[in-house]
């Protein structure tokens, strides 16, 4: 079905191809278990880890 | 769509969500989320398209109301400003997949529109912004933990 007429000859706010963002299933999936990655990463996240510089 | 000046439009972001062919399972779930996060104030959705590629690479694009019974989503698809412009579709499909069929979610992150015009009103203005990857917080974190399970 063709898209609204207002559609037509707008100029576009994307402006250039996008690409295709890396997918976290297929990501993590080398490695330790998935579960394992979850509990890093919301480690990495939680309030009170300090960075070092 | 209420008048509202430009000094409080929160952000707009955009995703693009692939369904490869025979993986979807629509049970209503992701409509029900997308709905409590607008009716909580979180998000307003400006625009919504669904996009096919055929085996071909033609991609044909769809405005939500073509879908059928749209069920709780018919007052939000009253509402959408149709943002997006026809030039828009082939540059959104350009990372989908053969045989798949996507939907593409426009929205403005209300929750951020307060502290970005209070920013502004600061004097502020925003000169960098983005989404770190999962992957790179997973990298960063065992990194960080690398050394110290060496000497184990």
């Amino acid at each position: 079905m063709p898209l609204r007429p207002a559609r037509a000859g707008r100029v576009g706010v994307i402006g250039a191809p996008v690409a295709k963002t890396a997918v976290v299933a297929k990501a993590v999936t080398p490695g330790p278990a998935p579960v394992a990655k979850t509990a890093v990463v919301a480690a990495a996240v939680t309030p009170g880890r300090r960075r070092r510089i | 769509m209420t008048e509202r000046s430009l000094d409080e439009l929160g952000p707009v972001d955009y995703l693009v969500v692939e369904f490869p062919a025979g993986a979807s399972n629509f049970t209503g779930e992701m409509a029900a989320e997308l709905l409590a996060l607008v009716d909580a104030g979180t998000i307003r959705v400006i625009d919504i398209l669904i996009l096919t590629k055929d085996e071909g690479g033609a991609v044909e694009a769809m405005e939500l109301s073509d879908v059928g019974e749209l069920g709780e989503l018919q007052a939000l698809e009253a509402e959408l400003a149709e943002l997006l412009a026809a030039e828009d579709v082939d540059h959104l499909a350009a990372a989908m997949e053969p045989g798949s069929t996507a939907g593409v979610l426009i929205w403005e992150n209300l929750w951020a529109a307060p502290f970005a015009a209070a920013a502004r009103r600061s004097g502020g203005q925003l000169i960098a912004t983005g989404r770190i990857p999962i992957q790179a917080i997973i990298a960063s974190i065992e990194a960080d933990e690398a050394p110290a399970t060496e000497g184990d």
